[in-house]
């Protein structure tokens, strides 16, 4: 039997990407990186396989580069990368869906471009 | 009598056609796939080879493997049986030229990171398995 208790709410995990992002203190992007974060949170557990891999590849690049593991023109380069292999898969979703599928990644990826400066 | 046998033939006849095209569609596309992975190993043989952080550029060694590469490229898209997968093909291509122009610019400037070549490597696995339709 359920409890009838006050209902448990599940802990949310603060990511290292969510860690660093807290970190950046430019109020001239807030709304940018909210933005970011809301559409990142949405790819992340979207359905469909390739949304949900782009958007895991992209935080772990944007970690890599605020550990200065890559730098910004390799970042550059790997969301360049992200958009050529996207660009066949949006096309090929259904027109009702290609607008969806866009928001999560393509404009995901641009956003990441302006976060990105503001993460070094 | 005789027209049910002359279109029982044509019926068998067609079946044995069919059955013999999708034989060659099926070994074609097999030979199709064995060229993709090959084109694979290589771009990955070419990572491993040019991007090691600490060695020094050997602009020489470089571009001899860049034209192997463009010579390769090429012949397999010249080769593509089926026209639809022409595109695909260009595509890895087009993924091959942005891999190497990012590779000099970083490793004649010593600027090769043990992540950067591993990520590379990840982005190319994931455009080959995407082109084999996995």
């Amino acid at each position: 039997m359920p409890s009838a208790g006050k209902p448990k709410r599940k802990k949310h995990k603060k990511s290292e990407l969510d860690s660093a992002l807290g970190q950046i203190s430019d109020e001239s992007i807030a709304a940018t990186k909210e933005e970011f974060q809301d559409l990142l949170s949405q790819a992340k557990g979207d359905t469909s396989e390739l949304i949900r891999q782009n958007a895991e590849e992209l935080e772990r690049r944007l970690v890599l580069l605020k550990k200065r593991k890559i730098d910004k023109e390799d970042f550059d380069f790997f969301v360049e990368n992200q958009k050529r292999d996207l660009r066949v898969f949006i096309d090929s979703q259904p027109a009702q869906q290609q607008e969806r599928a866009e928001k999560l990644t393509l404009r995901v990826l641009e956003i990441a471009a302006k976060v990105a400066i503001a993460l070094i | 009598m005789n027209s049910k046998l002359v279109s029982r033939n044509v019926l068998l006849f067609a079946a044995a056609i069919f059955i013999a095209s999708c034989g060659t569609a099926t070994f074609t596309k097999t030979g199709s796939d064995a060229t993709i992975e090959s084109l694979r190993n290589f771009e990955l043989a070419f990572i491993d080879q040019f991007a090691v952080p600490g060695k020094k550029f050997n602009a020489a060694a470089f571009n001899a493997k860049v034209n192997e590469g463009n010579a390769k490229f090429q012949q397999a898209i010249a080769d593509e049986k089926f026209t639809a997968r022409r595109p695909v093909l260009v595509n890895l291509k087009g993924q091959f030229d942005a891999d190497a122009a990012h590779l000099q610019s970083k490793a004649s400037r010593g600027k090769i990171t043990p992540a950067l070549a591993t990520e590379m490597k990840n982005d190319v696995n994931k455009t080959y398995d995407h082109a084999l339709g996995r």
